[in-house]
């Protein structure tokens, strides 16, 4: 068994594994943790793909999304104070991206934690990644900034008008 | 590894995804099987674009993971306002 297909065999089983139980533990805790393991295995898999841009914002997306919404989710704010749970959110927004910070210098120094590099590498070219996106592919591009903003107005949204009007 | 067992990676992720949203009665579990359905299929999207040998896949791929992160931020809106209002 090479060296692929042993990262492949035990990426894919912890994949598997932790989508079961995200998806079926009723604890949100519980849950939330299998999603982020389910993430962080998809982004070694996306590595081994030779997809290391989208391997680095499956690892964004953990970082920045998952996590802050899960303990937004998990830890919610008393009744009495509502931007208690927002507070939280930003504490662990603070902490991803310190792990970011350490990831970059890693990066910036050579030592790659996976296969997440800017260096244009065999197989794979970022320039001509860059050029579809900005491209034929500009319009989506441009749909799903567009869809962010709204998503996040959205949520921002909801959150004001919570518990006060309910 | 051929192209094949990563698309079928994504199938089970994605039947698995398929699974949570059905079976589970509370609102956090649907969330999170949808999102797992949008991570398989983004994964569906780069694993193919590597086996037609074009970078369309994966740029399809970022726009999945864009609308999973909207339809993420919505969702933990609406299941927090679901928990304040019970």
């Amino acid at each position: 068994m090479s060296l692929e297909q042993a990262v492949f065999a035990v990426a894919g089983l912890v994949c598997v594994a932790g989508a079961v139980i995200a998806a079926t533990h009723r604890d949100p805790r519980t849950a939330g943790g299998a999603l982020l393991l389910t993430l962080a295995s998809l982004a070694v898999l996306y590595a081994g793909l030779a997809a290391p841009a989208v391997s680095g914002a499956v690892i964004l997306v953990a970082l920045f999304v998952t996590v802050p919404l899960l303990v937004h989710v998990t830890v919610p704010g008393s009744r009495d104070s509502p931007a208690a749970g927002p507070a939280v959110a930003g504490a662990a927004l603070l902490i991803a991206g310190g792990v970011l910070g350490i990831m970059l210098a890693a990066i910036a120094l050579g030592e790659v934690p996976i296969n997440v590099s800017l260096r244009v590498s065999d197989g794979y070219d970022l320039q001509a990644l860059r050029d579809l996106a900005t491209g034929r592919s500009a319009t989506a591009v441009g749909a799903s900034a567009v869809l962010l903003v709204a998503a996040l107005a959205a949520g921002r949204a909801a959150r004001r008008s919570g518990p006060r009007s309910a | 590894m051929t192209t094949a067992a990563y698309l079928l990676l994504a199938a089970v992720l994605f039947a698995v995804g398929l699974l949570g949203t059905l079976v589970p009665a509370n609102a956090l579990g649907r969330l999170v099987g949808v999102e797992l359905m949008l991570a398989a299929s983004a994964f569906t999207f780069a694993a193919a674009a590597v086996g037609f040998r074009e970078l369309d896949g994966q740029v399809a791929a970022l726009v999945v993971i864009v609308v999973a992160i909207a339809q993420a931020i919505v969702g933990a809106s609406l299941v927090t306002r679901l928990r304040r209002a019970e």
